[in-house]
């Protein structure tokens, strides 16, 4: 369970870039977390995972996001980067998974077990000893998704899993994040994305909480999405 | 002004990475009491971008050739002498595993030459005095001035101890016969042109980053406010005309082959080097005329004495019996060859 | 293909010889690296003149060439940046050295020449032997090689991060190279008015990367310590290897093999 209580933060003496935030995602659900450029969306994961620090509360299964408990806490969650480059960092994606599992303390046999489950539960055991820096766009972003899979978190939160992505291979992603039965939080312009993968979303209008609903309600509301710049799902712009 | 394996004597190679060892120890020891967990990323990402950095070209102006940049004044600006030095160290150890710029035996020498002089000479007495001083006076314009002053300075006085411990430990190597006073008057001139440039690109770059981010520099206080009005482009101007002043006609021969090693030994017609050396890349070897004058340059320059001939009993003696060895052993080398490809053909069948 | 894109097909090239499977590339790293230091340092030391004393040296790197299927045309490629400065530097010697110091019937080669050659056959198996230990040796193998040899932690680290954001690095400035090149028709390079927010730009946005790679790394548990791929035991075959190919060298070092195998024939 993941809560937000009445949460502001602001990059140093700027204009606050989330306002009194709060909300609360149940264990299993699957959150879309919606908003314009600059609504906030990435400073709320940041919140989340303890990169940055605001006021007010956030409760991770009832551990506070604080210092002393962002080992813990970070044990638990699951971040996809949206650039991978970003999140790979070691040179083959063998070595990029097995790192979370050995640094939260699990033994070599343990850690490569998680690896060659996770490998197998996205079918991408033939990635397992290339190089980072030479897979495909779409290649990669597996790779990633597969690098938190390996930590076996209770929560995964992803940043854009869609972006750059061929239709085709955005498609394979979308079968893979509907086929995770973890607490997932997915933020995204890809509304589209959004209504294949979640059952609720929560819409942020400069750093405040303007909707939080069913997805299905909330996607089809064309004046509030285009109030908030933003546009109906391709599926429901037609007519 | 990476240096080759077969340039240096083994004992020489491992005087220097015991010098370069004992620094990168210290510098590690440093940053372990610092403990900033998270300065090994930006190190990293840093020393990725400057190894990327070195292909630029950059178009000198008024010269149709361009320059580059090499690195350690800019790596010790940005993170400090302890960390710019070992994320050269690992530039250099790339350069030399993947791209055979350098070699395994050379690095240490390498790592002194190019890192050592950038990271703490450029750094404890350039970059940090200047930058702490009230050259130029107060505020912004003054701040830019001295920025502008280290790179230059510490560009080139960093790449002229570099050249000259190349000369240095090519000669106590033993390797060449080029005397050390002609040797050195071919280096250091050269490597004054290379250094200006790339002080000049360095101090850009660092420039830049003082517009934007000024809290990235080392020894740079953010400022408040504007200060006193000094035009940026006049300050470049007059320290580049300075500069260039200094350098004399130099920079005009800066090649568009910017590795000064290899261009003082190859020379650059267009600027008459070699003629002076009787060396072009085309034709090396050839005329005899540029022997003799290279015979007579020696003598006019000569301060080390000749090596003394090996006698046919030392082992490094070659003789007849020598030669026919040698093309034994090379008979050998092919038939391995040969069998080689014999036993990868049946396994591909 | 501008510079850069040369250097990633250089390192993907590597990338992909390194992953190739022959008895060489199954040698524990730390055997290899030690060997090819000992070949390197063995290599070096023959004295100036000591052309026939040097020669049988390049059997080692012939007989790995054959046993490790490496083709020998990539690492010749190569020889484009140390060739030049080796013979520049030992093209002086057949001017300045021109005692003879052997003569074959009419032919009569001096002292500056045996050196010059010699020097350049240095300046081929060292690089052949380098070459060699990176075209069997994938990086994650020869850094957990390192550790195992004591190098400090924080070095091999960075080694490896390092290298992973090389190639990141390379393919964004490719690309920011050939779109400023495209605007800017008949430059050569960089034009004086870009210097620094060409490298500058990028160099920003780096540091942001950078705090966003330390929170993928924090996220992940990262804590001091990195955890490397094993490389596996260091067993009795890479420690006989390693003697074996100690022991050859040294003789092929003091031993003039070439001068006994020579005086079967004549005299």
């Amino acid at each position: 369970m993941i809560e937000f209580q009445n949460v502001s933060f602001a990059y140093d003496k700027g204009s606050p870039v989330i306002r009194d935030l709060s909300f609360r995602v149940e264990d299993g659900q699957s959150v879309g977390l919606i908003g314009a450029n600059g609504a906030g969306k990435s400073t709320v994961m940041k919140l989340l995972l303890g990169l940055l620090t605001g006021e007010g509360k956030i409760l991770v299964d009832g551990l506070e996001v604080r210092k002393e408990n962002l080992f813990q806490i970070r044990r638990k969650l699951g971040f996809v980067l949206q650039n991978s480059d970003n999140q790979m960092f070691m040179p083959t994606v063998y070595e990029d998974m097995i790192f979370a599992p050995l640094n939260y303390g699990l033994s070599r046999p343990e850690a490569e077990a998680r690896v060659d489950r996770a490998l197998g539960l996205l079918g991408l055991e033939e990635l397992k000893h290339r190089h980072n820096h030479k897979l495909s766009g779409g290649e990669k972003r597996m790779a990633a998704i597969a690098t938190i899979l390996a930590m076996e978190p209770e929560a995964i939160l992803m940043d854009e899993p869609t972006a750059a992505l061929d239709p085709y291979n955005r498609r394979i992603v979308i079968n893979i994040i509907r086929g995770l039965s973890q607490t997932k939080i997915i933020t995204s312009h890809d509304l589209d994305m959004i209504l294949d993968t979640c059952d609720r979303v929560i819409l942020l209008s400069h750093g405040e909480l303007v909707a939080d609903g069913p997805a299905d309600a909330i996607l089809r509301d064309k004046a509030l999405l285009e109030r908030n710049r933003m546009e109906l799902p391709l599926r429901f712009s037609g007519k | 002004m990476h240096m080759a394996d077969a340039l240096l004597a083994p004992a020489v190679a491992a005087t220097m990475y015991v010098a370069s060892g004992s620094a990168a120890g210290v510098s590690i020891h440093q940053l372990r009491k610092d403990d900033e967990p998270g300065k090994l990323p930006t190190m990293a990402v840093t020393a990725a971008l400057v190894f990327a950095g070195q292909m630029i070209n950059y178009t000198i102006p008024g010269t149709g050739s361009s320059g580059h940049m090499c690195g350690g004044m800019l790596l010790s600006a940005l993170l400090g002498p302890q960390a710019g030095f070992l994320s050269m160290i690992v530039i250099l150890a790339i350069q030399c595993l993947f791209f055979a710029d350098g070699g395994l035996l050379a690095l240490g020498a390498n790592v002194w030459n190019m890192a050592f002089y950038g990271c703490f000479v450029g750094y404890y007495l350039i970059w940090r005095p200047i930058m702490r001083s009230h050259l130029f006076g107060q505020g912004r314009g003054a701040q830019r001035g001295r920025i502008v002053l280290a790179s230059i300075l510490g560009c080139v006085i960093t790449l002229q101890l570099g050249a000259f411990s190349v000369v240095l430990e090519t000669s106590l190597s033993g390797i060449t016969d080029l005397p050390f006073g002609a040797f050195a008057a071919l280096m250091l001139p050269i490597h004054l042109a290379i250094g200006l440039v790339e002080g000049l690109i360095t101090s850009a770059v660092l420039l830049f980053v003082f517009e934007s981010r000024p809290e990235l520099l080392q020894c740079v206080d953010v400022p408040e406010g504007e200060g006193s009005k000094r035009s940026l482009k006049a300050v470049i101007a007059v320290l580049a005309v300075v500069a260039l002043v200094v350098g004399g006609g130099l920079s005009l021969l800066a090649s568009s082959n910017p590795d000064g090693l290899e261009w003082a030994l190859f020379g650059n017609s267009e600027a008459g080097y070699a003629e002076n050396m009787g060396l072009d890349e085309e034709d090396f070897g050839v005329a005899s005329t540029a022997a003799d004058k290279a015979g007579q340059i020696q003598e006019a320059t000569s301060f080390l004495p000749d090596y003394a001939l090996p006698d046919n009993d030392s082992p490094a003696g070659t003789s007849l019996s020598g030669v026919v060895g040698s093309v034994m052993v090379a008979g050998v080398a092919v038939l391995i060859c040969l069998a080689g490809g014999f036993f990868r053909k049946k396994r591909a069948k | 293909m501008n510079k850069m894109e040369t250097a990633l097909h250089e390192l993907s090239q590597m990338d992909e010889l390194a992953a190739q499977s022959s008895p060489i590339h199954r040698l524990h790293p730390a055997a290899k690296l030690l060997t090819t230091i000992v070949y390197i340092v063995l290599t070096v030391s023959f004295p100036k003149y000591a052309l026939s004393g040097l020669i049988p040296m390049v059997l080692w790197p012939v007989l790995l060439f054959q046993i490790s299927a490496i083709p020998v045309r990539t690492c010749f490629y190569k020889l484009r940046i140390v060739l030049p400065l080796v013979m520049a530097v030992g093209l002086f010697n057949p001017f300045f050295d021109r005692a003879p110091l052997l003569s074959l019937g009419a032919l009569t080669v001096s002292g500056g020449v045996v050196s010059m050659v010699t020097l350049m056959l240095k300046g081929l198996f060292c690089l052949m032997a380098s070459f060699l230990l990176m075209a069997t040796t994938p990086i994650d193998s020869l850094c957990s090689a390192l550790r195992k040899l004591h190098m400090p932690g924080l070095i091999v680290t960075l080694l490896l991060l390092t290298y992973r954001y090389v190639g990141v690095m390379t393919e964004e400035l490719a690309i920011m190279t050939d779109a400023y090149l495209l605007r800017a028709p008949g430059q050569k390079g960089i034009h004086i008015s870009a210097w620094g927010s060409f490298l500058g730009q990028l160099l920003l946005r780096s540091m942001d990367r950078a705090q966003e790679l330390y929170g993928s790394m924090l996220l992940r548990g990262y804590h001091e310590h990195f955890h490397y791929a094993e490389a596996g035991p260091f067993r009795l075959r890479d420690g006989l290897y390693t003697l074996g190919c100690g022991l050859v060298f040294l003789l092929l070092r003091f031993v003039p093999v070439t001068r006994l195998l020579g005086s079967l024939f004549v005299r």
